[in-house]
């Protein structure tokens, strides 16, 4: 593990407004390693899915800076922040949020297509990127002819077939059973060793976040523990 | 284009509400082009009739004179104009006609037939004789059929013109002539020096008739001549702007009608669009994850409704042409009195009408395609993605 810092966090404050005033994040301070393998953990209301969308650029702090790789992204355009979203960070979320209309090499090309590589390309990446994941046969399947835990994996190899450097996992396991849930949770390691990209997963699931190197634990918006297994 | 493969698949993957969606802006392109034809060969009808009966460009006396005095210079003043293809000098009087006990007012041409036939086509609206006839040596007269039948006269018999301070002066009819128009009942032709005889008259005329090779340049011709030669020059345009605009009144109103069908298809296509979008709010959310901007979230749903549209606008073409070819084949009747003399429903299929109606589809279609664009292209993405 390298000691670059690839996300600098000051003073994040990020405030709704829906009739009463909301203080999701209260002035997060956070400083995160090119490789680092981490879990946000908390109850629920903590604040750590809209840390994590904040880091996802997906949402905008009422107030502080995120540096992604010495940049503020904060004060991006939507074309600038979409590029972004798209080059150097991958999204896995509870729901794999296949696109139905397409299938699992599909789904696995689109983030390729979008940064406009060229199809014959984007399909060769996207099949070593499958069979990377385990699922070198099932290539032409769609979404609704594949089990819970390999519809994940399809969101796995989406969210790293661009070789992002940080990989976003919002509960990526929360919607499996235990047994697909570890699996997802190995090949997110192996990829993590393999790869030396950065992995952010939040979890409420203790057991799982007990495996990863930091666990970084919010209570009403406020970082309460910081610890890095040694 | 990921956009493109994207806005077909979830086109694709609502097959029953495109083929409805589509089939609905089909009928209404369809239903458009028909009447627009009919509309087209109603006008084309119209103008046939007026141009075909008609000289193009009428030159009529200075404002304060009865006669064009000099009228062979002026003649070969417009012969050389660009465009004309003939010019028939007239004189016109008013005359009683007379035969038998059966007398009855009419408006008296002379002319110089070969001229006239030039000009207005008179020789293919003759049903019995020829209008050169008018040429032979001797008093000669074509008259109109209505005028025939109500004079009770027909070829070979001989009626007597009269005018008060003319010598009553016999006429042998020679021809007679149907037009469709109001002149079967009231006008007759003789050649122009009998009738300037008539008349006691010298070699003057009261008018002057021009056929032109482009009707609608006939315009322009007329204000040339009226400038140039400083007599009073109007075009077939200007004597018949009444109906002209009527028609104009008509297509203005015709058209609100066209833009109210157009709007129930675009109706349905905002209605499939929002649909999709709301169906796919997890997709959109995940797709602005995946580095998808606004802009490309705009332009998939545009292009979804423009898609939707063409095709539309394509099946639609072509039923409308069969349609259209099918109604013409058919010759449908209608009154003749009350549409100008035609006594079947004119259509006229012109590319321009297709194209007209195709543009018109795709710019309501996809007008109708951005409020639903729109709403996808705000969407909140964490809201999106967490709304499943």
């Amino acid at each position: 593990m390298s000691d670059e810092k690839i996300i600098q966090i000051t003073n994040l404050t990020r405030i709704y407004v829906d009739g009463v005033e909301i203080r999701a994040l209260d002035g997060v301070e956070l400083d995160i390693e090119k490789g680092e393998f981490l879990a946000i953990v908390g109850p629920s209301g903590s604040g750590k899915s809209t840390l994590l969308n904040l880091i996802g650029i997906l949402d905008t702090p009422t107030s502080g800076t995120i540096l992604l790789k010495g940049i503020d992204v904060t004060k991006m355009s939507d074309k600038e922040r979409s590029r972004i979203r798209n080059q150097e960070l991958g999204f896995i979320f509870q729901y794999h949020h296949l696109l139905p209309d397409f299938n699992a090499l599909e789904n696995v090309m689109m983030p390729l297509l979008i940064n406009g590589m060229k199809t014959s390309k984007a399909r060769e990446k996207a099949r070593e990127m499958l069979e990377e994941v385990g699922l070198g046969d099932r290539l032409y399947h769609r979404s609704n002819q594949l089990s819970g835990g390999q519809n994940q994996r399809v969101a796995v190899a989406r969210a790293l077939v661009n070789n992002p450097s940080i990989v976003i996992g919002d509960e990526p396991t929360g919607n499996l059973d235990s047994k697909s849930s570890d699996n997802i949770y190995e090949l997110l390691r192996k990829l993590n060793r393999e790869h030396n990209q950065t992995f952010i997963l939040v979890t409420h699931d203790e057991r799982m976040a007990a495996k990863t190197d930091r666990i970084i634990r919010l209570v009403d918006g406020k970082v309460v523990e910081d610890s890095r297994k040694v | 284009m990921f956009e493109m493969t994207i806005a077909i698949r979830h086109i694709r993957s609502r097959r029953r509400q495109t083929f409805f969606s589509v089939i609905a802006v089909a009928l209404a392109v369809a239903i458009i082009i028909i009447s627009m034809s009919m509309l087209s060969g109603f006008m084309k009808n119209i103008i046939d009739v007026t141009v075909e009966n008609q000289a193009h460009i009428t030159v009529s006396p200075r404002e304060d004179e009865d006669f064009i005095f000099l009228y062979h210079g002026l003649e070969n003043y417009i012969r050389k104009q660009e465009g004309v293809i003939a010019v028939s000098s007239y004189y016109q009087g008013e005359a009683a006609l007379q035969y038998r006990h059966n007398a009855e007012g009419v408006a008296l041409f002379g002319v110089n037939p070969e001229d006239e036939d030039r000009v207005v086509q008179k020789e293919k609206d003759m049903i019995a004789g020829d209008f050169g006839s008018l040429d032979l040596p001797g008093r000669y007269m074509v008259i109109g059929s209505k005028l025939a039948r109500n004079l009770d006269v027909d070829i070979g018999d001989t009626v007597t013109a009269q005018f008060p301070g003319s010598a009553p002066a016999d006429f042998k009819i020679s021809g007679i002539i149907q037009t469709g128009t109001q002149a079967d009942e009231t006008a007759a032709y003789a050649n122009l020096k009998r009738v300037q005889d008539f008349y006691n008259a010298g070699d003057i005329i009261t008018g002057m008739g021009i056929r032109v090779s482009d009707i609608y340049a006939a315009n322009t011709l007329a204000n040339k001549i009226d400038r140039e030669a400083d007599y009073d020059a109007v075009s077939w345009m200007e004597q018949n702007s009444e109906i002209l605009d009527l028609i104009e009144t008509q297509s203005q109103f015709v058209l609100i009608f066209y833009i109210l069908i157009f709007a129930i298809s675009g109706f349905g296509i905002a209605n499939i669009l929002i649909m999709i979008v709301m169906e796919k709010v997890g997709e959109i959310g995940m797709l602005m994850a995946m580095g998808v901007p606004r802009k490309s979230i705009l332009f998939i749903f545009l292009l979804e409704a423009c898609i939707l549209g063409m095709a539309g606008v394509m099946i639609g073409s072509a039923l409308g042409y069969v349609s259209a070819l099918f109604l013409a084949s058919y010759s449908i009747p209608i009154p003749p009195e009350m549409y100008f003399g035609m006594d079947h429903l004119p259509i006229l299929i012109v590319p321009e009408n297709f194209i007209i109606a195709g543009i018109f589809a795709m710019a309501i279609i996809t007008m109708a395609g951005i409020y639903p664009a729109r709403r996808a292209s705000k969407m909140n993405p964490v809201e999106a993605i967490h709304s499943v």
